[in-house]
C-alpha cells in the first residue's frame, strides 16, 4: 500500500497537472508504489503567501488521525468527520479554494497514502486490479479527494454550523450527486436537499439521485433564489476566522468546529424549499420504484 | 429553441452596467473608472482599480424590460427583476433584486455587490425576469441573452482574452522550465489562464519580441509572435479538450473555465456549421478513438492560425517586406 510520504516540508505548496500527471502512474494508482517526495518537492511551487494557514503539518496530523479512527472501518465513513475538520484547519476563502493546483499537492505531496486507502476500494467495472481513479488526484472540486470534501462543508454548512454538511457528507449518494450541481450554490437548496435527506423523505441512493436530478431540472425554469431568498453575504466573518488562525487550536477531533461566524440561513426559507422539493420528488421517477406507488 | 410549459415573453431583456464602486479595508472607497466598463463587449475590468487592495466591488445596474408585452399579455403577476452573478470556479452564486425606474417604464435599476475573495478569474452576470405564471410563482420568464462579465484581474475590458505571454529565464526560472533550456518559448496550461512563457536566455528573441530592432526585425518579430499564439492556441485546445467532464450518458460538458470560453470560440472553425454542443461532442467522440482524430488536426490548426491572425500579420509582413525592398537600394 502507498505509504506516507518520507519528505515532508514544513509548508503547503501547489503543483501543477502537469507535475503531478509525471507522478501519477500505474503503480501509484494502483497502491503498490511510493510517490518520490523529494523529487516531487522540487517541482511543487511555494504558496503565494507565507502564513500560518500554510503549515503543511496541522493537516497531516488531521490525516492521521483520520487514517487511525477509521482504519477498521468502510473508508466512506471518514468523509463525515474529515469534511469540516479539514474546512476548519484549512481556513481559505473561495478564491483561494478554487486554485485546483492546491487540492493536488494536497493529495500528491502530502497525503497519497490517505488518497488510495480512502478511494481504492471504488467499485470497478471489469478490470481485476483495485485502482484509484485519477480525478481523486486532480479532478474537479466534487471529484478530488480532499476538494471534495472541503467544497461539502463550504456549501453545506449553515454559517458556522458544519452539521448540514456532515449529514450530506454521510450519505455517499448525496455527496456525489448534490456537490456537482450548481444548483446548492444558493444556500437555502442545498440545505433543504440535506433537510429531506436527515427528515428520512430520501433514504436510498436511488432516490437521493432522484430528488437531485428533479431539483436540477426544475432549477431551469423556476428561480428558488425568489422563492427562497439566502441572507445576504457579508465577507469580513470570513476574514476575521481566517486572521484567527494562526493562534486557532487544532481542530477538535472529537467535537464538530466552529466555522466562520457568519449569518445562517433563514429557516423559513429552507422550510419553503423543503416542501417544494417533497413535491417534486413525489412526482419524480425513481429508479425501481413503481409509479404511484405511495398512493 | 427549447419549450417551456408556460408563457414567455417574445421580447428582449438588457441589463447594463452603469457604474461600479470598489471599497477597501478603512472604508476606502472609489469609483471605477467609466472606461473599465465596456456596454459593446459587456465586460467590466476590475483590474482597472486604481487601488490594489479593495475587498467588495458594487455594480449598479440598469434593466430594460418589454413592459408593453408584459401589460398586454396578462399572463404573469409579482413579475420581479433579479440580478445574479455566478462563477463556477469558486461555485459563487449572488443574488440581488431590483426595483423599477419608474411606473411603467420598462426600467429596473439596482446594485449587486461581489465580494474579491470570492472569484478567481471572471465572474458572469445574468438579469432574470420571474414572475407567477399560471397559479406556479417564481418562473423564470425572461433572461438577458449575452451576459456580462465581470474580470477580475484584467487592465481593459474585453471579451475575449489575450494570451498572457511573459519572458522568464528557463535556466533559473521554476524548476520544470530547466527541461526546456534550449526552447525559445513553452505554452503553459496548468494555470489560471493560459500563458506562454519566452525564454529569456534564448539570445536574440526578446530584442525581436519587443520590437526594439530594426525594421526588418519588427517585421520578424510580429510574424514570430503570431506563430507562438498560434502554437498556444493549438496546445490550449487540446489542453481544454482532453480535460472535459463527461456527464453519466457520455455527454461531454463545457468547462467552467478559459478551457470552456476557448472551446465555445475554437469550435466553430474546427466543424463549422454545428451547435456548440454537436461541434463538443464530435471533437470528444474522434479524440476517445471514435472516429478519425488525426483528420481533425489541420481544423483545429486552421482554428489556432486563425485566433492568432496568422494570415493577417503574413500577409502584412509579405507587404512590408517588399516596402523594404524597394527602400532598400539594388
Amino acid at each position: 500500500m502507498t505509504s506516507r510520504p518520507e519528505h515532508l516540508p514544513e509548508q503547503l505548496a501547489l503543483l501543477s497537472d502537469v507535475h503531478a500527471a509525471e507522478h501519477l502512474t500505474a503503480g501509484v494508482l494502483e497502491g503498490r508504489e511510493d510517490i518520490p517526495s523529494i523529487a516531487l518537492n522540487k517541482v511543487a511551487e511555494p504558496m503565494p503567501s507565507d502564513d500560518p494557514r500554510w503549515r503543511l503539518h496541522r493537516v497531516r496530523d488531521l490525516i492521521d488521525d483520520a487514517l487511525s479512527r477509521f482504519r477498521g472501518e468502510r473508508p466512506t465513513a471518514a468523509d463525515a468527520w474529515l469534511a469540516p475538520r479539514l474546512h476548519e484547519t484549512l481556513r481559505m476563502t473561495r478564491k483561494e479554494a478554487a486554485d485546483k493546483q492546491f487540492w493536488t499537492y494536497l493529495a500528491v505531496g502530502v497525503a497519497p497514502d490517505y488518497v488510495v486507502w480512502r478511494h481504492l476500494s471504488d467499485p470497478h467495472r471489469s478490470d481485476s486490479r483495485a485502482r484509484v481513479a485519477r480525478d481523486r488526484f486532480v479532478g474537479p472540486h466534487y471529484k478530488q479527494a480532499f476538494a471534495r470534501l472541503w467544497w461539502a462543508a463550504e456549501l453545506f454548512r449553515d454559517g458556522s454550523d458544519y452539521r448540514p454538511a456532515v449529514a450530506t457528507c454521510g450519505s455517499q449518494d448525496m455527496l456525489n450527486s448534490a456537490l456537482r450541481l450548481d444548483v446548492v450554490d444558493h444556500r437555502p437548496t442545498a440545505l433543504a436537499l440535506v433537510g429531506l435527506l436527515e427528515r428520512g423523505t430520501v433514504r436510498t441512493g436511488r432516490e437521493v439521485n432522484a430528488l437531485t436530478s428533479a431539483v436540477n431540472a426544475a432549477a431551469a425554469t423556476l428561480m428558488y433564489d425568489v422563492l427562497a431568498p439566502d441572507a445576504e453575504r457579508d465577507g469580513e466573518p470570513l476574514r476575521d476566522w481566517i486572521a484567527g488562525a494562526g493562534s486557532a487550536l487544532p481542530s477538535p477531533r472529537d467535537q464538530l468546529p466552529e466555522g466562520p461566524e457568519e449569518q445562517p440561513a433563514q429557516p423559513e426559507a429552507v422550510e419553503i424549499l423543503v416542501g417544494h422539493f417533497a413535491e417534486l420528488f413525489a412526482e419524480a421517477p425513481v429508479r425501481g420504484r413503481a409509479p404511484h406507488e405511495d398512493e | 429553441m427549447r419549450a417551456y410549459p408556460y408563457p414567455r415573453p417574445t421580447g428582449e431583456v438588457t441589463a447594463r452596467v452603469t457604474a461600479v464602486r470598489l471599497r477597501g479595508p478603512g472604508d476606502s472607497r472609489e469609483q471605477l473608472d467609466s472606461k473599465a466598463h465596456s456596454v459593446v463587449d459587456q465586460v467590466v475590468a476590475l483590474g482597472m482599480a486604481e487601488r490594489a487592495d479593495w475587498r467588495t466591488a458594487r455594480l449598479s445596474l440598469g434593466v430594460t424590460v418589454p413592459v408593453r408585452e408584459l401589460d398586454r399579455k396578462g399572463h404573469w403577476s409579482d413579475v420581479a427583476v433579479v440580478a445574479v452573478l455566478t462563477e463556477g470556479a469558486t461555485n459563487a452564486r449572488t443574488v440581488s433584486r431590483l426595483q423599477p425606474a419608474a411606473e411603467a417604464s420598462g426600467e429596473w435599476v439596482g446594485e449587486i455587490e461581489l465580494d474579491r475573495d470570492d472569484h478567481l478569474d471572471r465572474a458572469s452576470l445574468v438579469v432574470y425576469v420571474v414572475a407567477t405564471v399560471g397559479g406556479v410563482s417564481g418562473r423564470i420568464i425572461a433572461c438577458t441573452e449575452r451576459e456580462w462579465l465581470i474580470d477580475m484581474t484584467a487592465d481593459a475590458p474585453r471579451r475575449d482574452r489575450e494570451l498572457d505571454v511573459t519572458a522568464v529565464s528557463f535556466a533559473r526560472g521554476a524548476e520544470w522550465l530547466r527541461d526546456f533550456r534550449d526552447a525559445p518559448w513553452v505554452v503553459d496550461t496548468s494555470g489560471r489562464i493560459p500563458a506562454v512563457r519566452l525564454n529569456s536566455d534564448f539570445e536574440g528573441l526578446m530584442r525581436l519580441v519587443e520590437a526594439e530592432g530594426t525594421k526588418t526585425e519588427k517585421v520578424f518579430g510580429r510574424l514570430l509572435m503570431a506563430q507562438v499564439c498560434a502554437d498556444a492556441w493549438v496546445a490550449v485546445f487540446h489542453t481544454a479538450i482532453g480535460d472535459l467532464e463527461i456527464e453519466d450518458d457520455g455527454t461531454p460538458l463545457f468547462p467552467a473555465d478559459w478551457r470552456g470560453a476557448v472551446l465555445r470560440e475554437m469550435l466553430p472553425d474546427v466543424l463549422p456549421g454545428r451547435s456548440e454542443e454537436d461541434a463538443l461532442r464530435e471533437v470528444h467522440r474522434r479524440r476517445i478513438g471514435e472516429g478519425s482524430w488525426t483528420d481533425l488536426q489541420p481544423r483545429i490548426q486552421y482554428a489556432a492560425a486563425r485566433r492568432a491572425e496568422v494570415p493577417k500579420e503574413l500577409a502584412d509582413s509579405v507587404r512590408d517586406i517588399a516596402r523594404l525592398d524597394q527602400e532598400t537600394p539594388a
